[in-house]
């Protein structure tokens, strides 16, 4: 037992401990904007800058936006405070301008120095229709940069917003959560702050059986803004106070709530054991395991990430998520078009795999066998993001499986397109490649199997590729593929060797393994 | 980005910088980069040269030069593919690419930076509109969608209700321009056809330098007559195009000049314009086997049949020719037969229904015994480049090729013309078999032949030219055999195994004959991708050409009952 905790170790702190997987989660929107950007291909010509094509709704609104800038906010500063229409009408024209669509000119409305009259007015209870246009337009001011939020916050305008929660007015109240929700989005120091100030508890209050949807989202948004963010994640008190809400809010109707609700969840599992534990004991796995197969992306992709940071944690937790029956979905997510989804769900596999005996067994026999065929084809034909992960998924299995185990993925066609993975340029994919495929020799050799694991890989040439992997610039690479060499591959097949690379230039539609991925694989 | 002005656009530029060449395997490719060398040779400009037979060398020859070679010339390649997408390149790399295919890729077309595609200043493109095509705002409204999937909104801004009900007005907007954007690319490119020969482009450029002479002049109407011999381009294009040509030819030439002529040394070139009989290879074969291997007078005579053999011998009896003289190696046929032949097969041909055996050529002549004419020229050029000869590469094929355009070395010519006939005897007398065995079945919408494994000589057909050939060579011999007149609209579709080790095939697409002879376009390049694509065959499409890829054997039936079910 100590022997498998001590494997275990050796996976989850050392291969690829908490740190690592957190730097690899932080990849995924800088890989997203990227991708956007290789969309657009053409990086010719410039945005032009004007208004929106006329519509006959903008011919309409032509009047209230004929003022500049600086005359609407002149309009607000030397308005007559006494006379509430016409205060009503000045502080709407500055919400509106912050509200269209291009363009708000939120440094404009800054720089006029105007932030603590729109904050003074959210006192207004008199006026609730004044205090709602000021509460939009200190809303969309916290929108923008950190910059700006911080004006917002430094106006003195959050306790305030707080005590807008309580108002008896729906729409002043659900501008609050939303100016309040902005404001904590910006980062640890404006949620924390925001937390100190007490949001938790009235926020709570606003929920109710006759709360709108629209409302409830703003609402549930705001609370997974107050769980978001690391370095340093939110105080330890914040779980068990929105964990209750939080738990009700997963079984709600609307889509939206679904989706930000587990994405609160998410955040709040992204951290260290203790954290997740907070989570596994609130009982929301077997709801986020429902969820995983709703059909609906927006859901599934934060539950998917919810239970993926869980199976980070120990083996208990993982254990949780596995009883709850969480990979019977799993086939299904590898199988998605959605490239996100079926790398996440490869990255949770690997971190099922890298579990115990137990663990891998229950991933072996999840969809009656088919979910490790599911990953080998992952691994043969996914986008390269994924194939990563399901590399990742398959080093972890072979390293803890035992014999029958390997044997089973075996079966699933997984050497040749693990041999495929020791063709790419990342070292450390080539290097768990490399393990993998010492892992499932020693088994084979084992069953005295192994001529028939060795005839797979000479076939298809990744033999070659083995042997110039000795010439790697990377130490590491270099003794694994001689290791494997060395005892797995036995002098006499040194003609072949040289025979080989000349056949592979012959043929100039090389319609072999690296080229079409013939499904099904290899079976013995 | 289109550029038509070749010498301050592109060869002022590549001037003095290192270039890497990378060129197709076709003769018109082989002939605009032997003239391109020569131009290179001249101003000393450094160059690489790489031969690539398809995408996937493309992208490993890139690969392997990138990194110091910034300028990249590609001949008879590229134009089609989106080489940003496909290449990856820096944004240093430019890319100058002479290309007959056609159409080009329309982010080809509007990359103003990194790709630059040389044109011959008279052609006409139709191409749609860059607003049509691509959207430059697109960075919001469209994409918040996406993104809030994987990732969720941490500010957000509330909006006018009058903002939001427009920025449904705007997705709407879009999702109708989305939709024409779909009809207008699908239009585009449909068909996919050849346009001027690359040659010819370059050899303009050669001109436009005042560096062009006979050998250059030669070159550009090899490649002319390539596209003419491959069906790459009608009739009428290749007279527009060789009536070009002829006047330089006239302006190298100086014909009727009788001092000038006598001035010029015998081992000068001398190139001329002359009607030239459609009968392959026939100065350097015997004139029966030349009439028995040419597709023109095989197909109208049926030579397939007893009938059409017999018909044969009374038409050579017509024309005067003794079988002996005919069957004699022409070289050793009789002075008075050879002088005469020419005309009386044009006289009694009109008799046979030949009356179109003659089509404006060219000869070149150096030497008192070296006479080429273009289309030997081609046939010998294009049997190089797809020998089939044991351990030689594609590369040394391409070499080969290359220098047996040049005329130091006339030994590699002649034996191209050597295995041409080869060639020639193994496409006719498959053809033999397929009809024979009724093996060109239609399969509704197309006509269908497979070439067996194991079939005599399966190997020439490995290649894509020469399966092309054969694919063409067999679809007019089967419409002349046929008696439905629907054949004529009907295209063919033939597959060859490629490598029985793999278990793979080649298989290529060739339009209707009445197509073939009038503005040549396949639709084959899309359809065979929309079917590999549904029925998730195993393909390879390597080729430049889109009508022509490898398919896993095994997939075959699944692959053909799917096309028959998308085109019917």
């Amino acid at each position: 037992m100590s022997n498998q905790e001590n494997r275990m170790k050796s996976f989850k702190n050392k291969g690829r401990d908490n740190q690592e997987m957190r730097r690899r989660r932080a990849d995924v929107s800088v890989e997203l904007r990227k991708s956007r950007k290789n969309d657009q291909l053409l990086k010719r010509r410039n945005v032009t800058v004007d208004n929106e094509p006329t519509s006959p709704l903008q011919q309409q609104k032509q009047p209230t936006n004929q003022l500049s800038t600086s005359e609407i906010v002149q309009g607000l500063k030397t308005v007559n405070f006494k006379d509430t229409k016409a205060l009503f009408l000045a502080v709407q024209a500055i919400r509106k301008l912050l509200s269209r669509e291009l363009h708000p000119p939120i440094n404009e409305v800054i720089d006029a120095d105007i932030i603590p009259v729109l904050k003074a007015l959210l006192d207004r209870n008199d006026e609730p229709s004044i205090q709602f246009e000021a509460a939009w337009a200190l809303t969309n001011i916290a929108s923008g940069t950190s910059d700006q939020t911080r004006t917002v916050v430094n106006s003195g305008a959050v306790p305030e917003f707080i005590k807008l929660l309580s108002s008896p007015h729906k729409n002043v109240s659900e501008q609050a959560v939303w100016a309040l929700g902005n404001i904590a989005g910006d980062g640890p120091d404006m949620r924390d702050y925001v937390i100190r100030n007490g949001v938790i508890p009235p926020l709570k209050a606003l929920i109710g059986p006759d709360t709108a949807a629209t409302f409830l989202r703003n609402i549930t948004w705001t609370f997974s803004n107050l769980c978001r963010n690391k370095n340093p994640s939110p105080p330890a008190a914040v779980a068990p106070a929105v964990l209750p809400t939080l738990t009700d809010l997963i079984y709600h109707c609307d889509n939206e709530v679904l989706a930000d609700a587990c994405w609160a969840l998410s955040y709040l599992t992204d951290g260290t054991n203790d954290r997740i534990q907070q989570v596994v004991a609130a009982n929301v796995i077997p709801r986020l395991v429902h969820l995983l197969s709703c059909g609906e992306v927006s859901v599934m992709t934060p539950s998917l990430r919810a239970l993926g940071n869980i199976v980070t944690g120990t083996d208990e937790q993982t254990q949780a998520v596995v009883n709850a029956n969480a990979l019977g979905g799993f086939k299904t997510l590898l199988e998605s078009k959605r490239t996100n989804l079926c790398k996440e769900a490869c990255w949770t596999l690997s971190n099922i795999t890298a579990g115990n005996v137990d663990q891998i067994q229950a991933v072996c026999e999840a969809s009656n066998g088919k979910l490790i065929e599911a990953l080998v084809t992952v691994l043969q034909s996914g986008e390269y993001k994924c194939q990563k992960e399901a590399c990742w998924a398959v080093s972890n299995f072979t390293t803890g499986a035992n014999v029958q185990q390997i044997v089973a993925l075996v079966r699933a066609g997984v050497v040749p397109p693990l041999c495929k993975m020791l063709d790419v340029k990342e070292a450390k994919i080539v290097m768990i490649s490399l393990d993998a495929l010492n892992n499932i020799l020693i088994a084979a050799d084992k069953l005295e199997q192994k001529p028939k694991i060795t005839a797979v890989i000479e076939q298809i040439g990744a033999l070659d590729t083995i042997e110039k992997l000795q010439a790697h610039t990377n130490e590491e690479i270099y003794q694994k593929a001689l290791h494997i060499i060395d005892n797995h591959f036995p002098l006499e097949e040194e003609e072949i060797v040289e025979i080989m690379p000349e056949t592979n230039q012959q043929g100039n539609f090389q319609l072999n393994v690296a080229a079409s991925q013939p499904v099904g694989g290899f079976k013995f | 980005m289109l550029i038509s002005d070749l010498r301050k656009e592109f060869y002022d530029v590549i001037l003095h910088k290192h270039v890497l060449l990378m060129v197709a395997f076709d003769v018109d490719a082989l002939c605009a980069c032997k003239i391109l060398i020569s131009l290179f040779q001249c101003d000393s400009v450094h160059y690489t040269l790489v031969p690539v037979s398809g995408q996937q060398d493309l992208e490993r020859a890139f690969l392997e030069h990138s990194e110091q070679i910034k300028h990249v010339v590609l001949i008879n390649c590229g134009a089609n593919i989106n080489l940003l997408d496909v290449l990856q390149p820096e944004d240093d790399v430019t890319f100058f690419v002479c290309d007959s295919h056609r159409p080009i890729d329309l982010v080809n077309v509007y990359n103003d930076t990194q790709v630059k595609l040389l044109l011959d200043s008279t052609e006409q493109l139709t191409i749609p509109s860059y607003e049509d095509i691509f959207n430059d705002e697109e960075s919001d409204s469209d994409d918040s969608g996406n993104e809030s999937e994987s990732s969720q909104p941490d500010k957000r801004r509330r909006l006018d209700e009058e903002s939001i009900v427009r920025k449904l007005e705007k997705k709407r907007a879009r999702r109708l321009w989305e939709e024409s954007r779909q009809k207008i690319i699908f239009q585009y490119e449909e068909f996919s056809f050849y346009s001027n020969s690359a040659a010819y482009v370059i050899y303009q450029l050669a001109w436009k330098l005042s560096k062009d002479s006979n050998d250059l002049l030669w070159w550009s109407i090899i490649g002319l007559t390539d596209q003419l011999l491959s069906k790459k381009i009608d009739r009428e294009k290749y007279f527009l195009d060789a009536s070009e040509l002829n006047r330089h030819v006239s302006r190298h030439n100086r014909l009727g000049q009788e001092e000038d002529a006598a001035q010029q040394s015998v081992n000068a070139m001398k190139i001329t314009f002359n009607p030239e009989l459609q009968l392959a290879l026939y100065r350097h074969w015997s004139l029966f086997d030349s009439i028995c291997h040419s597709s023109y007078t095989a197909c109208n005579l049926r030579l397939w049949t007893a009938r059409g053999f017999k018909k044969l011998h009374e038409f050579l009896a017509d024309m005067g020719m003794p079988l002996t003289q005919c069957k004699q190696k022409f070289t050793a046929m009789d002075i008075a037969y050879r002088e005469t032949f020419c005309d009386s097969l044009q006289n009694s041909g009109k008799k046979y229904g030949l009356d179109q055996i003659t089509v404006p050529s060219f000869y070149a002549q150096f030497g008192y015994k070296n006479k080429f004419c273009a289309f030997d020229a081609v046939h010998a050029a294009s049997a190089l480049l797809e020998s089939i000869e044991k351990d030689k590469v594609g590369d040394a094929n391409f070499l080969e090729a290359l220098d047996a355009l040049s005329r130091v070395h006339l030994d590699k010519l002649e034996s191209g013309l050597e295995i041409s006939k080869r060639q020639h005897k193994a496409i006719v007398s498959q053809i033999r078999t397929l009809l024979d065995m009724n093996h060109v079945v239609s399969a509704g919408p197309f006509l269908y032949a497979y070439i067996q494994e194991g079939t005599l000589d399966v190997k020439f057909f490995s290649k894509a030219n020469c399966l092309a050939l054969l694919a063409r060579f067999t679809l007019e011999a089967f419409v002349k055999m046929s008696k439905s007149k629907k054949v004529k609209n009907l295209p063919l579709v033939m597959v060859a195994p490629l490598d029985s080790e793999q278990g793979t095939s080649l298989v290529v697409g060739v339009p209707p004959l009445m197509e073939l002879e009038n503005s040549p376009r396949s639709l084959f390049g899309r359809a065979f991708e929309q079917t590999a694509e549904k029925t998730g065959s195993r393909v390879l499409h390597d080729s430049f050409d889109p009508s022509i890829f490898a398919l896993k054997t095994e997939d075959r039936s699944k692959f053909f009952d799917a096309l028959v079910s998308l085109l019917s």
